[in-house]
């Protein structure tokens, strides 16, 4: 028997005038599989896995069945759902409802009015499963995003569920605690047949071991197969989902590869190996000049040193940097060495007590405030939601500057002319980074600073964000962001530099130093190092290959 | 947060912090009598500093002219009592003015001294778990309360600092009618975002079950038996100090004329099982000291 069986589903949100978000959606879901459901946002993902549980389901006009075990969910009683359909969000912070880890873990079963007995052994058996025990008794603001959504995931099993739903659950989080938390959710399923549906951008972890991905666009299910064939579907059909798969996939389809698609790095170099049994005749991009002085730096750090508070140990230890006029600087680095700092230092927002920071050759301590962020420097914030304060995006347009017409041509440039009269807070991710963008940019900034600007987006604004910042290097704005995301910065960026211990140790061109990292890397270098020298990008792995091939 | 993993009292069940607090700070407010009071300071005294430490000596050294202070200006209001000492803008400043000043000054200070014992010792998640069993709802919200306010000021700076970073918000150099106008915007942008967040809490509350059974209470403090016995001493104390208290043992006054109630006899049993109450968390700090070291000693 099917655990869900969705049949004909249709939903429309009231607001919407009739504008379907899911149409004529059929499932079938087995016990204990792993299911990756994955398309653009606002593709009707959230909306689908929110009516797999009653009391989530929105409001608004509803045909078709979902069934439970064989039951009509609505008949399932509130108690059993909230039991057996576990369900995780994205925002790691605003789930969570108790001031201290053992209280979270506890919450699901005092709700089910479960006795003393129970809840102790059932809280003392998840805080080990999930390697709690350390911080069992630490309050819960004191925990990282990391260890807040495995907290999450911990209080939702204790309640034993039989299905677990999570919806972009590592979106908030930075490369490594991702690939934690979506390995716990692996080995739940594969330790406690515990069946998964899951909404993920980061498809490169999961897509591996999913036993089916279901993709959505526009309300409806595009493609049910298993991951190996989705590729070639999604391919063939020429879909802009297509470059969300992960870098194997798209190597191999870019490359025109035949017989079965590698899904992970290993098998894509195996799959290369094969290929290439001998050292290609190309093996590697022309090398690029040394990285020359910068003659006239839009930015110049100079051993900058930072502590918190008199006590507490250094973040920065020395950094220096130069970042040339009109160019996309990257830093990347660990989390908490101090990238995000380094920009907080840069603005004045914190004060560095030794080093100097210089924009546009003059010292910042020199300007005058209302000079320095005004047409000069503005930072985008990790969090675009920080940045809105009013009850539509035009409003909070208007809020920089009286001059509409520079207002509507700055929503032009970020893409959200349509947006203009929304509620922030109704927007997507990627929609609230580009009104936040949009924001900053009435500012008329030459030095624009972007903190983890890709977080929680998904690969195709990426693409959309990545054209917005490569017109306005156009325009000569120099641009440093500070990211995780080693892929966006070895496709996009002029210099990548590397953050460590509180200081840049190194910088160079992305191929340079992409090229000569093996672990911190991106993983078409991964894949491709044993044949290609220095192809960082999948584009740069099908162009050797095509290279190779045709000539 | 730190006291409580460190000393002995704090390990003990919030219960018996509780009863504790409760007495300690109660008797502290009633009694004027000095030789309590100099009882209650050095009890009060001697804990504040195993809990804080170095940092203890601060807080107890700036007491000192604060004390000062109210001793001094109580005779400037208080103009009665039969030894005048000299005159202030032609009224009395008289000896048991000064006197009283002294006794409610140290009332004060030594009611402050449990109260920052009682901070550390007593977290809000000890507090809130009192009252789980007897009204879970309630006890559920005050510890979501609890969590709301820190999470408040953290993303009120987030914002403030974000607003910063593009040139908005109020500098050093802003009138104060750009202050409050920012002030303003800020906290209505923090409403909205606190509203935001409350639906997503909502959503993982109803998606937990929350309201489909009656809520039971995880208890994660267990009453053990030496929690018990502590509890059964405390309570004998205070009953003790209680008893003589209403039978006028501690009785003080100061103006007109100073009387204190003699301690002598029968009566020194009231300052005594005071002063052995007031100890018990010192006390406790101290034998458990003294049974790691032999403990340590014997490996």
């Amino acid at each position: 028997m099917a655990h869900f069986e969705i049949k004909d589903l249709t939903f429309s949100y009231p607001a919407a005038k009739g504008k379907r978000s899911l149409e004529d959606v059929c499932l079938s879901i087995k016990k204990g599989e792993y299911i990756v459901l994955c398309g653009k946002s606002g593709s009707g993902k959230t909306t689908l896995l929110r009516h797999l549980k009653s009391v989530l389901a929105p409001h608004g006009k509803r045909g078709g069945e979902i069934l439970f075990n064989g039951v009509p969910l609505e008949k399932v009683s509130q108690r059993d759902q909230s039991a057996k359909i576990g369900y995780v969000m994205q925002d790691p912070d605003d789930q969570i409802v108790t001031d201290k880890v053992w209280h979270e873990l506890a919450f699901g079963l005092e709700s089910l009015g479960c006795d003393q007995k129970t809840m102790r052994a059932r809280v003392a058996e998840m805080a080990c499963y999930f390697g709690i025990g350390d911080w069992f008794h630490r309050d819960v603001a004191n925990l990282s995003g990391g260890q807040k959504q495995l907290l999450n995931l911990a209080s939702i099993m204790a309640m034993q569920p039989e299905v677990l739903i999570l919806d972009e659950p590592t979106s908030q989080l930075d490369p490594i605690a991702a690939s934690d938390f979506l390995n716990t959710v692996r080995k739940i399923n594969l330790e406690l047949g515990t069946t998964v549906i899951i909404t993920e951008h980061r498809l490169e972890d999961i897509f591996p071991y999913a036993d089916r991905a279901i993709v959505m666009d526009g309300g409806k299910v595009i493609a049910d197969d298993t991951p190996r064939r989705i590729g070639k579907l999604l391919y063939e059909q020429g879909s802009d989902m297509f470059s969300a798969m992960p870098t194997p996939v798209r190597v191999f389809y870019g490359a025109g590869g035949e017989g079965e698609c590698p899904l992970t790095v290993r098998e894509g170099r195996n799959w290369l190996s094969r290929v290439f049994p001998e050292a290609p005749g190309v093996s590697s991009f022309p090398a690029e000049d040394l990285a020359e002085e910068v003659a006239d730096p839009a930015l110049l750090l100079k051993e900058l040193w930072f502590r918190y508070e008199k006590d507490s140990p250094d973040i920065l230890r020395g950094v220096s940097a130069e970042v040339a006029t009109g160019s996309l600087y990257a830093i990347v680095g660990g989390n908490g060495a101090g990238k995000s700092t380094t920009l907080k230092a840069i603005c004045g927002i914190c004060k560095p007590y030794r080093g100097k920071v210089k924009v546009f050759g003059k010292p910042v301590e020199k300007y005058k405030s209302g000079e320095l962020f005004h047409g000069c420097l503005a930072m985008l914030p990790q969090d675009p939601k920080s940045l809105f304060v009013k009850k539509t995006v035009r409003e909070d347009l208007e809020e920089m500057t009286r001059d509409k017409a520079l207002i509507e041509q700055i929503a032009a440039t970020c893409q959200i002319t349509e947006l203009l009269d929304s509620h922030p807070y109704d927007l997507s991710g990627g929609e609230q980074q580009r009104a936040a963008l949009a924001k900053v940019l009435l500012t008329k900034p030459r030095l624009l600073l972007l903190d983890e600007p890709t977080k929680g987006i998904d690969s195709f604004f990426k693409e959309t964000f990545a054209a917005i910042l490569g017109q306005l290097k156009e325009q000569g704005i120099t641009i440093v962001m500070v990211s995780h995301d080693v892929e966006f910065c070895a496709r996009y960026a002029d210099r990548v530099s590397m953050f460590f211990d509180g200081q840049i140790l190194t910088t160079d061109t992305p191929r340079r130093f992409f090229g000569s990292n093996s672990f911190y890397t991106t993983a078409a270098n991964r894949m491709s190092r044993h044949v290609f020298q220095n192809a960082v990008t999948a584009g740069d792995v099908v162009e050797l290959y095509k290279r190779n091939r045709e000539g | 947060m730190r006291g409580s993993d460190r000393d002995a009292f704090s390990k003990r069940h919030p219960l018996v912090n509780f009863v504790f607090f409760i007495g300690a700070i109660g008797c502290a407010a009633v009694i004027q009598h000095p030789v309590y009071l100099l009882a209650g300071a050095i009890g009060a005294g001697s804990y504040h500093l195993l809990l804080n430490g170095r940092k203890g000596w601060r807080m107890i050294l700036g007491m000192i002219p604060m004390f000062l202070f109210l001793t001094a200006v109580n005779p400037l209001f208080n103009i009665y009592g039969a030894t005048v000492l000299f005159h202030v803008f032609g009224r009395p400043y008289t000896m048991e003015a000064l006197m009283y000043g002294a006794a409610i000054a140290a009332v004060f200070m030594v009611m402050l001294l449990w109260f920052g014992c009682y901070n550390v010792v007593l977290t809000s998640d000890k507090f809130t778990s009192l009252f789980g069993d007897l009204i879970p709802a309630l006890s559920l919200l005050l510890v979501m309360v609890l969590r709301m306010i820190p999470n408040f000021l953290r993303k009120a700076k987030q914002l403030m600092g974000a607003r910063r970073s593009i040139g908005k918000g109020a500098g050093e150099e802003s009138t104060t009618k750009e202050k409050l106008s920012d002030g303003m915007t800020v906290l209505s942008a923090l409403t909205d975002w606190a509203l935001e967040g409350s639906v997503i809490t909502g959503d993982s509350m109803r998606a937990r079950g929350y309201g489909v059974a009656k809520r039971t209470s995880f208890q994660i403090y267990r009453m053990t038996c030496m929690d018990w016995t502590l509890l059964a001493l405390i309570s004998l104390l205070l009953a003790v100090v209680i008893g003589f208290a209403a039978g006028g043992s501690t009785a003080a006054s100061f103006t007109p004329d100073l009387f204190f109630a003699p301690i002598a006899g029968w009566d020194a049993l009231g300052l005594i099982a005071y002063c052995l109450f007031l100890l018990i968390p010192t006390a406790l700090h101290v034998k458990e000291a003294i049974q790691w070291h032999i403990s340590r000693s014997k490996i």
